[in-house]
């Protein structure tokens, strides 16, 4: 027995599992840690099964750096550039949350390319996983949706003309196109109320919709459990031993110079008595 | 997968987490390290190349050629691809069909794909495909980030540029650093507050001229352009030294 247990215990401790047991008691968060943390997975799991957990870091990183540019950062035409400007030359360390948000973009973006890679490549989209992938092809489209809101906010030249002419695609598409790009733009031309409502798209539109999708594809992940990798020496001795399981028997089946017979049609003759065998002999 | 298929990766599941072990700390260990190495990286990237401020929104210069972040390189090159005779149907090929129908089949694979092999060696079509997806996505991302667009536009109306590979550069320098917002060249950009440069080349100066030029413009009008390397001046001033003159 542990030391510890011996004699009264200290009054910090006892308040501690106090308001532990009473949170647990009301959330059942102990219950969810467990199911969460302690679930088995596989023995083998793949370096490249890393790439998930990474993108929603770097949405995080994005999260808390998009965070700290939008308490500097005025969603108006007229201040815009000049915000932007003030963060990028005079705020402190400014100039690295706004370089770490640009590159954490790009990042995400190629994490996410590579995940959704790795799981078409291990085929781990399949049985009993379709949900989590159809999530998953969401969060894809919604950060490149991401990408494409953040550009105009910068308010310099190259932001400016590049979503006028991505408002203009939009508006090129038959049926809905029209009025998307009105949505877009917050009415028939590009005005003081476009960059607002890019804005809140970008920070509040969005994100909510992926932190909804993130939350969904981790249920899933965690209820589904993690795909064995299709390679695991556990998976590949599975498969040796059924293909040897199935060539023994078709030996079995086989007399010497017979063709192979399919094995959804019993032969009565392939399988001699013992009775018969010996009346041969 | 029918139900057959489906009862035998439960049962091979469930014998795989059998022998398995905890998801903490087992897999978060790889996790965690990957991704602090993904910030690590990122924080290395904004440090080392800090990111410069552009020119302010300027709506009444229409000259300026826009272009996308790279990861929209592949839509914007399909756009030209497409870029049609007769207007509507390629732009709606480029800018509705073909996007939609690569989203619909991204969401759709596990439907589509419903083969319950998993190992990739023995997935033909699949492999195939997944291939092709990359280098379609590869090539027409690196044509995108090749094309005179996205260097900074195309558009100078002058005859001549083709034969010297310096003086396109210096074209592309002169449209992508902003000069035509005060110069003017063979009609394209402002007409104020610099002077028009359609016959700068007869004024008969050379690269090295044009380099002290732009470090230091006399006047106090011009900005100093300090940052161009040495061959950036020299493509600049093969540029400015034949206009009027080699490029009409």
């Amino acid at each position: 027995m542990a030391t510890t247990d011996i004699g009264p215990k200290n009054p910090v401790v006892k308040v501690g599992e106090a308001a532990i047991d009473y949170v647990d008691r009301r959330s059942g968060a102990t219950t969810g840690f467990k199911w969460f943390l302690f679930r088995n997975i596989p023995a083998e799991t793949s370096w490249f099964q890393t790439l998930g957990f990474t993108a929603m870091a770097l949405f995080g990183l994005q999260a808390v750096t998009g965070v700290i540019l939008a308490m500097y950062y005025k969603p108006d035409p007229n201040s815009a550039y000049q915000s932007i400007d003030h963060i990028t030359n005079e705020v402190t360390w400014g100039w690295l949350v706004r370089g770490m948000h640009k590159w954490g973009a790009s990042a995400m973006i190629v994490v996410v390319f590579l995940h959704l890679g790795r799981v078409f490549f291990f085929g781990s989209y399949k049985y009993p996983r379709e949900l989590t992938w159809v999530t998953g092809a969401l969060l894809l489209i919604l950060t490149m949706f991401m990408g494409l809101t953040g550009y105009l906010l910068v308010w310099d030249q190259k932001a400016y003309w590049a979503t006028v002419v991505a408002v203009n695609i939009t508006a090129s598409a038959p049926i809905l196109g029209p009025y998307v790009a009105d949505i877009l733009r917050a009415g028939p031309e590009f005005g003081p109320d476009t960059l607002s409502r890019f804005y809140s798209i970008h920070m509040l539109v969005i994100p909510g919709a992926m932190a909804l999708f993130i939350g969904l594809h981790l249920y899933l992940i965690t209820k589904l459990g993690i795909g064995e990798p299709p390679h695991s020496k556990r998976r590949m001795a599975v498969e040796r031993a059924e293909d040897e399981a199935r060539r023994a028997a078709e030996r079995e089946r086989l007399p010497y110079g017979r063709r192979p017979v399919p094995p959804s049609v019993p032969s009565p003759a392939r399988t001699t008595p013992p009775a018969q065998a010996e009346e041969r002999a | 997968m029918n139900r057959g298929q489906q009862e035998y990766y439960k049962r091979d599941y469930a014998l795989a987490k059998a022998e398995g072990k905890p998801f903490f700390p087992y897999a978060i260990y790889k996790d965690l390290l990957i991704a602090t190495l993904a910030i690590g990286l990122v924080i290395t990237f904004a440090i080392w190349h800090r990111v410069e401020m552009g020119e302010p929104v300027n709506p009444a210069s229409t000259d300026f050629v826009p272009r996308p972040e790279w990861y929209f390189f592949f839509l914007f090159e399909l756009l030209k691809i497409f870029k049609g005779q007769n207007a509507l149907m390629p732009v709606i090929m480029a800018t509705f069909i073909i996007p939609n129908i690569l989203m619909a089949l991204l969401i759709l694979t596990p439907f589509i794909d419903r083969n319950p092999e998993r190992r990739i060696q023995r997935r033909p079509i699949a492999l195939l495909s997944g291939i092709a997806v990359i280098v379609f996505l590869a090539y027409m991302t690196i044509l995108g980030g090749e094309s005179p667009e996205s260097l900074g536009g195309e558009g100078l109306p002058l005859s001549g540029l083709e034969a010297d590979a310096d003086a396109q550069a210096g074209a592309q320098l002169f449209l992508a650093n902003g000069c035509t917002s005060c110069h003017a060249v063979g009609g394209v950009g402002a007409s104020g507050p610099g002077p028009a440069l359609d016959n700068e080349g007869s004024r008969g100066n050379d690269a090295a001229f044009y380099e002290g030029f732009l470090k230091d413009p006399p006047g106090n009008v011009m900005p100093s352009f300090t940052t161009f390397t040495p061959e950036q001046y020299q493509q600049l001033g093969v540029f400015l030294s034949g206009l009027g003159t080699k490029y009409k």
